[in-house]
């Protein structure tokens, strides 16, 4: 009877002990998590922010002017020709593409 | 401990109290010791049950009531347009908020705040801060980093920030009437972003934090929809037009690439679209669209097959219904063929071919187009048509030449698409498809092929009415209309609206435009005329030159 009493206040003590033990360590975990979620905010956050930084700065009324000043324009007839009837340039062009590789 | 015993036993004698026999101490501590680890092993036993329970089903979480969370605005997602490009966001800002009890001199923090933000309401503000029953009030909302740092440097009691989600619209004006815009709390108030709302997209929120749901793709293109807008702001200049509006449809799916109205909204500004100037013309308002109308008429006499391309009409007459005489503004003086009715834009021949079918067989064929029921797309409900009260032979003979009916421009753009497209309709949509459109045939692919054919003429033709809609090395057809505005129940002369409805490459096209120049001034730009051949097919042709690169049109290249 003995045995078993003082088996039984092992058992406690060291159930007693694991379960605090794995209370730490969750709460350890979940302060990580928190941290964690709170970095992946901060970043979401500060992505979107980058991103409409970007889009502002990408936007085509700001690009236009800016592609005019340098010469750029959209592409017209004369800047085009059937391949037939650049038949040299297209001779020209076949190896180049090929020595690419 | 021997001698301990004896006085015991020596003690319960005189008592007189009786011994307890060896085996009656033994029951006794046999009772005991089966109590004691009976209460033991009970004890034990619910240590473990808490335990197993605790492992089975963890703590439960401790709550707090002292402030309940409630949402207090929303997450949106991003809104990009096809090609992935960012057209709205929403991004965390510092609002600035203040508590009257912790402010002692509301006059020093209301005059420093005004020094910091000089449009600040400071009697507004004085007055919520005289308030010590209130523990919060907001001061300023959507803060820039920058103004937020110098609020917090003024170092005043009792002011705090709070960061929020505002929407950010990279593009500031582009496509603003398509994306509408959100309120204070970012709760949709038109257009796309009520799309948004309304189909259950946008989450409630208690802390800024950005939507993680997909990007909503439009079907917009930016870079089109940017050549839009910049060809429509100076058409507007140009021509001293009070206002232009215009779209680009991809007639085989339906999506629209670009849609705009100026002068437009900044979708940033929620007040803005209160603006009566400001409306969005493509599907807030229904116009009489003028001579465009008669693809319309011309299409359903060819596809009822009571004329030809060749058939001839008499145009020599004015017509006469009732006390109405109607009259082309440059009489041929001779009849003219079906081809030569839409070429030369004859209302007494478009008024012949409608009467020709009558007006029930005319409004059936409307109404099949899409242009008699009102429409809904994601961006808006468009304004609804305005049909004639009663519909008999006047009104047929007006609805030919587009007066009488008025409907939204993209509805009619839409009609337009099935009559260019082989002769399917397909429900416009602003948003990207992802698989196959559904649509339903209106008109034989034979009718289609003939007024394409009809529309190249009307442009690559010298005496076509759009032939300053011509986009070398492209292949641009189209139809012009100059509809006057009724006012005062009184058409003016002066007061038109010019409309150029293109399509391009106009073999197999694939893209519509409708341009819309509303009162054009007789300026030299336009060789003082008002007409749509002078104003908006000109705007066409440089639109087309901008845009078709961009959507894989290339230029037929010059021959040598």
């Amino acid at each position: 009877m003995r045995l078993l009493t003082l088996s039984a206040i092992c058992l406690a003590l060291s159930s007693a002990f694991l379960l605090y033990a794995l209370n730490n360590e969750t709460r350890l975990l979940e302060g990580q998590v928190q941290q964690q979620d709170r970095a992946a905010a901060t970043l979401r956050s500060d992505i979107a922010v980058l991103k409409a930084e970007r889009a502002h700065l990408a936007r085509p009324e700001r690009i236009a002017p800016l592609a005019r000043d340098m010469g750029l324009v959209p592409p017209g007839p004369a800047q085009l020709a059937d391949a037939d009837a650049a038949g040299g340039y297209a001779t020209l062009a076949a190896p180049l593409r090929g020595a690419s590789h | 401990m021997r001698r301990g015993v004896t006085i015991s036993t020596e003690a319960r004698t005189r008592a007189g109290q009786r011994l307890p026999s060896r085996a009656g101490r033994l029951a006794d501590a046999i009772h005991r010791t089966t109590f004691v680890t009976a209460t033991v092993v009970f004890a034990f036993g619910m240590v473990a049950v808490q335990l197993v329970r605790l492992a089975a089903t963890g703590a439960p979480a401790v709550q707090s009531n002292m402030s309940s969370p409630i949402a207090t605005s929303l997450a949106r997602p991003d809104i990009v347009d096809r090609n992935g490009r960012l057209l709205a966001s929403d991004v965390e800002a510092p609002s600035l908020y203040a508590d009257p009890l912790l402010i002692s001199d509301r006059d020093e923090v209301v005059e420093k705040l005004r020094a910091v933000l000089p449009d600040l309401d400071s009697a507004a503000l004085r007055d919520a801060l005289a308030d010590k029953t209130r523990r919060f009030v907001w001061v300023r909302r959507g803060l820039s980093p920058q103004m937020a740092q110098r609020v917090h440097d003024l170092g005043l009691p009792g002011l705090a920030f709070r960061n929020e989600l505002r929407r950010a619209y990279p593009g500031g004006r582009l496509a603003g009437h398509v994306l509408g815009g959100v309120n204070i709390d970012n709760r949709a108030i038109a257009g796309i972003e009520r799309h948004l709302d309304e189909s259950n997209l946008v989450e409630p929120i208690v802390h800024a934090a950005p939507s993680t749901r997909r990007p909503v793709v439009l079907s917009l293109d930016l870079g089109v929809q940017h050549a839009l807008e910049d060809e429509l702001a100076a058409a507007m200049e140009t021509y001293r037009a009070s206002a232009t509006a215009g779209l680009v449809l991809d007639v085989r799916t339906g999506e629209v690439l670009a849609s705009a109205a100026l002068p437009g909204v900044d979708p940033a500004i929620a007040t803005d679209a209160l603006v009566d100037e400001r409306i969005d013309r493509i599907n807030g308002g229904t116009f009489e669209l003028g001579s465009i109308f008669k693809l319309m008429t011309v299409a359903e006499a060819l596809d009822a097959g009571r004329v030809g391309p060749g058939t001839m009409v008499d145009v020599t007459e004015p017509l006469k219904s009732g006390r109405f005489v109607i009259e082309d503004p440059h009489p041929a003086g001779r009849p003219l063929t079906v081809s030569e009715v839409f070429l030369k834009s004859s209302n007494v021949g478009a008024a012949r071919l409608a009467l020709g079918g009558g007006p029930t067989r005319q409004r059936a064929f409307l109404d099949s187009l899409g242009l008699l029921a009102p429409m809904r797309t994601e961006a808006a409900a468009l304004a609804r048509p305005m049909l004639p009260a009663r519909w008999e032979e006047i009104e047929t003979i007006t609805i030919a030449y587009g007066h009488g009916l008025a409907v939204a421009p993209l509805q009619f753009a839409a009609a337009a698409a099935a009559l260019v497209n082989g002769g399917e309709y397909i429900q416009p949509t602003f948003l990207k498809r992802t698989g196959e459109a559904p649509r339903r045939r209106v008109i034989r692919a034979e009718t289609s092929a003939e007024l394409r054919e009809l529309m190249a003429r009307n442009v690559a033709e010298g005496g076509g009415t759009g032939k300053r809609a011509d986009a070398e090395g492209y292949a641009v057809g189209g139809k012009t209309g100059t509809a006057e505005i009724a006012t005062r129940g009184k058409y003016d002369r002066n007061a038109v609206i010019s409309s150029f409805l293109g399509a391009f490459p106009i073999s197999d096209p694939r893209f519509l435009t409708l341009v819309m120049v509303f009162e054009p001034a007789r300026t030299a730009a336009s060789g003082g005329e008002v007409t749509a051949s002078q104003t908006a097919a000109p705007v066409t042709a440089r639109l087309v030159r901008r845009i078709a690169p961009q959507l894989g049109v290339w230029p037929a290249p010059i021959q040598p």
